[in-house]
């Protein structure tokens, strides 16, 4: 059934259809009188070509009729319901997509105005309700809704009526904000299966969203919107951003927002009673800088001091610090918010640390090192020094051939001082160590081979080894008074604080002799490697690489004060090898951190673990149970989809009858917080070629403009043509035109 | 030659019209019977200046045309018959019905004044010539007679005819044709003008019988421009002018209609002249009356015996 953009013109219109029988009948009876005198000619010629007068004459006037008829409705507009809905009676289709991502939250600018996704709901009540009108069918879905394992709509396609709408409602009114960040492509490569049995070709989809420059500076989410207009799709989008007008939404705009970008254990052994250092990072999304913003701070859910920073300059991130402690062991959970802003979702974010009672680290020397004042000594010493203040960490001394044996997944760090020879089964257990994300440190120093490294470690690169050496060598001392260091600290997390400018812990350091690398090694091109402590002379001294999940460093020089001063008292031995030792294990205790949408895993290893988990899932820790799925290695796995953020906890039990708990922390995407508006402009430059309207949520009215349905103007002109060409060719026939005379 | 009396109105006997037909002569195709000596063949054998043939003499023969030149040679009386000329007897009988009112525009003459200029322009030629001329005007009846004469005063006792006032009623060729059969004295020239709109077997009817009793036929088919070209537009009813007939139309739309059936009419007419020997001429009102009588008068010139 056909619909009109501008039904007034249809309606005061269509009476001039009957102007040409008005005519007609005005010309039968103004007809002049001839009093002629070949009557019989003309009544031969009536009576032969009566039918043929007749119905050219009615078909004239039908032409006329349809032709007036069909310039009343070109300037109608009139649409075409989709095909089926004409067979079957039922209006045009509605399709209704909701913008419900992260951003959509954001309020105007005070905390009682509406946020983006109120002012979208209102826009889908209203599109309901004239579609209500028009004999619609229609469908309401969600980003996240069409984004789900299973996809659903809001509300399944249906023609439009009274109660229609006031589903549609009570389904909006229980709708909030997702948590996600879910851009538009996805739920509009899914628009086509909303109405399974209508076409989608002459619906139109309503996308109502905030329309955010992430979303769409890059193709795909345009390419998404060009493939439903080919399929005949008429786009409408709705543009429910704060303070969206016609005027304002031409330009891109950005409003003022602080997000918390991430927050994270950084360091540190997180033993019980140990210091953890935590380092978060806020950024300002807004144009202006921002002053005095305080940072609330919460371990296990009590408050504790917070953070103050000064100023945040506008487009930039602010990192910053603090430390946690806790006393027992477990999962804790870290807490930090923002004040409210207009978009509060993304001003908080939490982090887990997981604390134990102490971190085990192996230190492996050889048979004859004086554990009193070998190598292992000093770095037992340092890592433990056994006063009030632990560390944590539990060092424990082994033998290179009792590596093998070992569990060394119990241990989080390795350390290897000076070792003549490591068994090949010795190596493959460290590496597979490694790899598993355990952190390896090397020292070096006189029993230390270079051939037997480069053979047995180092293997070109392939080995865990960070370089190869070429073997030892004096370190000269530097020339005159005002001796240059002989130990310069890079760019490294393990050495920040002691790096930039002089140091005067370092300037204490001598270093008399190193393990020279070998000459020629390219230590650009070894991928990976950092350089975290340099010689004077440029040489390296401390290195490191990753290898599979874990890292793996090496010190050129003896621990132990041997080929130099630094372990003797310098605090910067401790502090660097504390560092060293918290950065080689945070690869393995480094916590998931998820976000919200995420899957959290849990894996399981088959005949140790029972097979089923019980999630704790927020915001009230409502218990979800999974039954573990077997994994192609043999062993189980349990996901859990996230929809909100929060603390997700997991607890199963092991068959030796003790329960295992892991925590993971599941935060919002940061990039919803970048609220920079898309714009009209760049919206028509991505989407050229594709017709689609905009309208401001404030300012739109469903049922001006275009509606449901095909476009019939041009196909109307299209036969008003040729209606008029016939009704020429018919007058002519039927001698309405000046013809030629003939003369007999 | 001598220009006929003409006294009274000139209405249908136009300058222009006579000095264009003024060097020609109406004659006769045929042998007619005439009163005065002039240039048609007679039927009638008697005397004349050209010797025709002898034929034995028989009781009753005038003596006076004995050839006794022969009886003196062959002792045997032989009468000598002459081929005698004679002057010709025009009648013009013209259609005066209603539909002969039809005029057009008005710009032209109408279809009666049209024919009764060609009647007076052939009627002043024959007296012109010395021929006798005569007109009848007719309706559904002979309305109006001059009988055929040389007299002095028949060029305006036939305008006189021609001019009177009418009471145009339908036509009834074939009755008036019957009548003109039975009345006229003597084989002439029998001029028909009409428009023929009428029962043309009738007319084909009335037709031979003059052929039969010896007349020689001439049609002139008189038909207005407007009827021979149909040029009406618009939204109109016709109304006939003998009959009660009326179409409320849109001509164009019956234009090629009308047209074919004219043209069917005008050569029914033209064939059924032919098949009484008659000459046929169509002369349209549009047209100066000259023109076709013209035609007409060449044609018969060319084909006189």
């Amino acid at each position: 059934m056909p619909a009109f953009d501008f039904p007034p013109l249809a309606w005061w219109g269509l009476p001039l259809v009957a102007v040409p029988l008005v005519i007609h009948l005005i010309n039968l009876l103004r007809y002049r009188r001839v009093r002629f005198a070949a009557m019989e000619f003309l009544l031969a010629s009536q009576r032969k070509y009566r039918t043929r007068v007749l119905l050219r004459q009615m078909l004239l006037l039908a032409l006329r009729t349809l032709a007036i008829a069909g310039v009343v409705l070109a300037l109608a507009q009139p649409r075409w319901r989709s095909a089926a809905a004409g067979l079957f009676g039922r209006g045009g289709l509605q399709i209704v997509l909701l913008d419900d991502s992260l951003s959509m939250g954001e309020r105007d600018g005070h905390a009682t105005a509406k946020t983006a996704f109120e002012r979208a709901k209102g826009v889908a009540g209203r599109i309901a309700a004239t579609a209500t009108g028009r004999g619609d069918t229609l469908v309401v879905a969600s980003f996240s809704g069409l984004t789900a394992a299973e996809p659903a709509p809001l509300l399944p396609a249906q023609p439009a009526s009274a109660d229609t709408v006031q589903r549609g409602r009570d389904a909006l009114a229980r709708v909030a904000t997702s948590w996600l960040a879910c851009g538009p492509r996805e739920p509009l490569d899914r628009v086509p299966t909303l109405a399974a049995d209508l076409p989608v070709a002459g619906s139109t989809l309503w996308l109502v969203s905030d329309f955010r420059h992430h979303d769409w500076h890059d193709a795909e989410s345009a390419a998404a919107v060009r493939r439903l207009s080919e399929m005949g799709v008429t786009i409408r989008l709705v543009d429910c951003g704060p303070d969206a007008t016609a005027s304002t939404a031409s330009d891109a705009t950005t409003t003022s927002n602080l997000t918390l970008v991430s927050m994270e254990a950084v360091g540190g052994v997180p033993a019980t009673g140990v210091l953890v250092p935590v380092e978060l990072e806020i950024r300002n999304d807004g144009p202006a800088l921002v002053r005095d913003v305080q940072v609330e701070l919460r371990e296990d859910g009590a408050s504790r001091a917070g953070l103050q920073i000064a100023e945040i300059p506008a487009g930039v991130s602010a990192t910053r610090r603090f430390e946690v402690r806790f006393l027992q062991p477990g999962a804790h959970v870290v807490e930090a918010r923002l004040p409210p802003d207009r978009l509060p979702a993304d001003d908080g974010r939490l982090c887990v640390v997981d604390v134990v009672d102490h971190v085990d680290v192996l230190l492996v020397a050889d048979d004859g090192a004086d554990p009193r004042s070998g190598d292992a000594f000093y770095v037992a010493t340092a890592l433990a020094p056994g006063t009030a203040a632990g560390t944590g960490v539990r060092p424990r001394l082994e033998r290179p051939a009792a590596l093998a044996a070992l569990d060394l997944a119990a241990y989080d760090c390795i350390w290897v001082l000076d070792v003549e020879r490591l068994d090949p089964a010795a190596v493959d257990a460290i590496e597979r160590h490694a790899r598993a994300g355990g952190g390896v440190v090397f020292f070096c120093g006189p029993r230390t081979r270079a051939d037997v490294v480069n053979r047995t470690l180092h293997r070109e690169g392939q080995g865990l080894f960070p370089v190869p050496l070429a073997g030892a060598v004096e370190v000269l001392p530097g020339p005159g008074p005002g001796r240059v260091p002989d130990i310069v600290a890079e760019q490294h997390p393990v050495v920040t604080g002691l790096s930039g400018g002089r140091n005067p812990l370092l300037d204490a350091v001598r270093v008399d002799r190193v393990m020279a690398v070998a000459r020629g090694f390219d230590e650009a091109a070894a991928t990976g490697l950092q350089r975290l402590i340099s010689l004077r002379d440029g040489g390296a001294l401390m290195v490191e690489k990753p290898f599979g999940k874990g890292l793996v460093a090496a010190v050129l020089t003896t621990a132990a004060p041997t080929w130099n001063n630094w372990a003797r008292g310098d605090p910067s031995w401790v502090v660097v090898m504390l560092e060293l030792q918290s950065h080689l294990a945070r690869q393995r205790r480094r916590a998931e951190s998820l976000l919200v949408g995420d899957d959290v895993r849990i894996d399981l290893a088959a005949g140790s673990d029972e097979n089923m988990v019980d999630f704790l899932v927020p915001p009230d820790a409502a218990l979800v149970r999974q039954v573990a799925a077997p994994t192609d290695d043999g062993g189980f796995q349990v996901r859990l989809p996230t929809r909100l953020p929060g603390a997700y906890a997991a607890r199963w039990r092991r068959r030796d009858g003790t329960e295992r708990e892991q925590v993971a922390a599941v935060n919002v995407d940061a990039i919803e917080g970048r609220l920079e508006r898309a714009g009209r402009e760049r919206l028509a430059r991505h989407l050229a070629g594709v017709p689609f309207r905009m309208d401001a949520a404030d300012e739109l009215d469903p049922a001006g403009g275009t509606l449901a349905g095909l476009p019939l103007a041009r196909p109307l002109l299209v036969g008003l043509l040729v209606v008029l060409l016939l009704e020429q060719c018919v007058a002519l026939a039927a001698g309405y035109h000046v013809a030629p005379s003939r003369r007999c | 030659m001598h220009s006929p009396v003409i006294r009274g109105s000139r209405r249908y006997l136009r300058p222009e019209v006579i000095r264009r037909i003024a060097r020609l002569e109406v004659r006769a195709r045929g042998v007619v019977e005439g009163v005065m000596a002039g240039l048609h063949k007679s039927p009638v054998k008697g005397q004349s200046v050209e010797f025709l043939q002898h034929r034995p003499y028989v009781r009753g023969d005038d003596l006076r045309r004995v050839d006794w030149k022969v009886w003196a040679r062959q002792d045997r009386l032989s009468v000598k018959e002459f081929e005698e000329e004679t002057s010709l007897r025009l009648t013009l009988a013209v259609d005066g019905s209603a539909s002969m009112d039809y005029a057009g525009d008005g710009r032209r003459p109408s279809k009666f004044e049209h024919a009764a200029t060609l009647a007076a322009s052939l009627a002043w030629l024959a007296l012109s010539h010395g021929d006798g001329a005569g007109v009848a005007v007719f309706d559904d009846a002979v309305r109006g007679v001059v009988p055929a004469r040389t007299r002095g005063s028949q060029l305006t006792e036939i305008c006189g005819v021609l001019e009177a006032p009418r009471n145009a009623g339908a036509s009834d060729l074939p009755r008036v044709l019957r009548r003109l059969a039975d009345t006229l004295p003597r084989r002439g020239l029998v001029v028909l003008i009409s428009d023929f709109l009428d029962d043309r077997d009738g007319i084909l009817r009335g037709l031979r019988l003059l052929e039969r009793r010896g007349h020689d036929l001439a049609v002139l088919h008189v038909m207005d421009d407007d009827e021979l070209d149909f040029p009406f537009e618009g939204p109109t009813r016709f109304e006939g002018l003998e009959l009660p007939q009326h179409l409320a139309c849109n001509p164009r739309g019956l234009r090629a209609g009308y047209l074919e059936a004219l043209t069917a009419f005008l050569g029914d007419v033209r064939r059924r002249a032919a098949a009484v020997g008659a000459d046929f001429e169509l002369a349209r009102t549009g047209e100066p009356a000259e023109v076709p009588l013209v035609r007409f008068l060449a044609r018969r010139t060319r084909l006189a015996v």
